[in-house]
């Protein structure tokens, strides 16, 4: 075992300038800046669902969407701020009204108004898009979201991966429901609670592997 | 860098505390801005800077290390432990912001989780006790006998040359070399006739305890 004293010295020695993380509600903005990048991008290539505007004016479609937003901001904020050691656990609390908001609007909704099959019927090809748009709004966000709560994996691993995965679900099923038609309520439950409970579980299952992997380096071998 | 536009003001302060207040033991206040000044100025490259707040934290590290570790081993480790992922974690300090919670966050966290592995451990592996204890003469180990008879007895059922094989190089531990010198086989048949033998001793003891 190296001396603690020893230890001391050569850390210093590797003591290399370090730009210091900007605030974290800033760095918050700076990834949702890049989700917004991502669906203007999706939004060009794949085109807005047709019938959006019409949609927007239902206030339960309109709520959802909304309360999908919102948890995605906030819990964007609360990763960001988690992923430091000295702010406060009770932030994870910050997107959960939103959150509740968001998930009982949609059971809400498949209480009231349960549409077992949309008026075109069920398509496979509409599945397959969705499940296109899924995999390129998150892939990109995750991997954004996990380099920049690196320094979180010797803290709270779990909590930061978990808020993360909440935030990139969130915009996703925003996503989701702004390019497509999805009218069955199987399939509006199945792209909103589903690619909620996929993130978070995926997180769950490789988050702390995925953080060691790009979680920083203590001792530089250069020097 | 812009070093400095931002550390002229607290690096004064810095000076004048530091040789008069030092230590006094009412000035966890002082302690923690010092603390903050220092760690502003490593975040910056100051390695003298960076040394003596490493050098400072480590007693107050110890002490809270020792709250919840008993092993002096265990404290000492925990400490580096906590000093590593200082050092890798430190631009995550905002020197706007007290020093030590900071700290003891971090420390927390590590010693938590150090007594979670270690709790793993404990579940999952049993430290041997005098009575695994067995002896380099035969006699000795009482306990054996029965099994080794049976083994004895499951050797003798063997074929011949696994039996030789077995013999030499498993239950009189000879090399390679001295057994083929003894029992005038090659190596390589000494290798595969022990292989064999392994393979059917397991098989037949296995058959035994399953029914």
């Amino acid at each position: 075992m190296i001396k603690t004293p020893d230890l001391i010295a050569s850390l210093a020695a590797n003591a290399t300038p370090v730009r210091r993380l900007r605030p974290p509600v800033m760095r918050a903005a700076c990834w949702l800046l890049l989700a917004a990048v991502v669906l203007t991008l999706l939004a060009v290539n794949q085109g807005i669902r047709p019938d959006l505007v019409q949609r927007l004016q239902e206030p339960a479609f309109a709520a959802s969407m909304a309360a999908s937003l919102l948890t995605g901001v906030l819990a964007t904020i609360a990763a960001f701020l988690v992923s430091l050691p000295d702010r406060s656990r009770l932030w994870l609390l910050l997107p959960v009204p939103a959150l509740i908001a968001w998930l009982s609007n949609v059971g809400y909704q498949c209480l009231t108004q349960w549409v077992a099959i949309g008026p075109d019927g069920m398509s496979f090809g509409e599945a397959a898009r969705c499940f296109a748009t899924l995999v390129l709004t998150s892939l990109p966000l995750s991997l954004a979201m996990l380099v920049m709560l690196r320094y979180a994996a010797p803290l709270r691993p779990t909590a930061a991966t978990f808020m993360g995965s909440l935030a990139v679900a969130a915009v996703t099923a925003t996503a989701l429901s702004l390019f497509h038609t999805i009218d069955a309520t199987a399939m509006i439950l199945m792209w909103n609670f589903g690619t909620a409970v996929l993130f978070v579980g995926l997180a769950g299952v490789f988050g702390r592997r995925m953080f060691q992997w790009v979680a920083p380096r203590t001792l530089y071998a250069r020097d | 860098m812009t070093h400095d536009a931002r550390s002229p003001g607290p690096s004064l302060r810095l000076v004048g505390k530091d040789d008069a207040g030092r230590p006094a033991g009412s000035a966890s206040v002082t302690r923690d801005v010092d603390w903050s000044i220092l760690m502003a100025r490593a975040q910056e490259g100051d390695r003298a800077a960076y040394h003596r707040l490493l050098q400072e934290i480590t007693p107050y590290l110890r002490s809270l290390a020792a709250r919840r570790h008993r092993d002096p081993n265990d404290i000492e480790d925990a400490v580096q432990d906590v000093l590593l992922t200082v050092h890798s974690i430190r631009q995550t300090y905002d020197p706007a912001r007290p020093f030590a919670p900071w700290l003891v966050a971090i420390a927390n966290r590590r010693f938590i989780d150090r007594l979670r592995r270690q709790g793993r451990t404990r579940n999952r592996e049993i430290p041997l006790t005098a009575e695994h204890e067995t002896f380099c003469e035969p006699a000795a180990n009482l306990d054996e006998r029965p099994d080794r008879r049976e083994l004895e007895g499951m050797v003798n059922n063997l074929p011949p040359a696994q039996q030789n094989a077995v013999r030499l190089l498993k239950l009189k531990e000879f090399s390679l070399k001295e057994a083929a010198a003894v029992s005038g086989m090659s190596i390589t048949s000494l290798k595969v006739n022990t292989h064999r033998a392994l393979k059917n001793l397991r098989k037949m003891l296995l058959d035994r305890s399953e029914p």
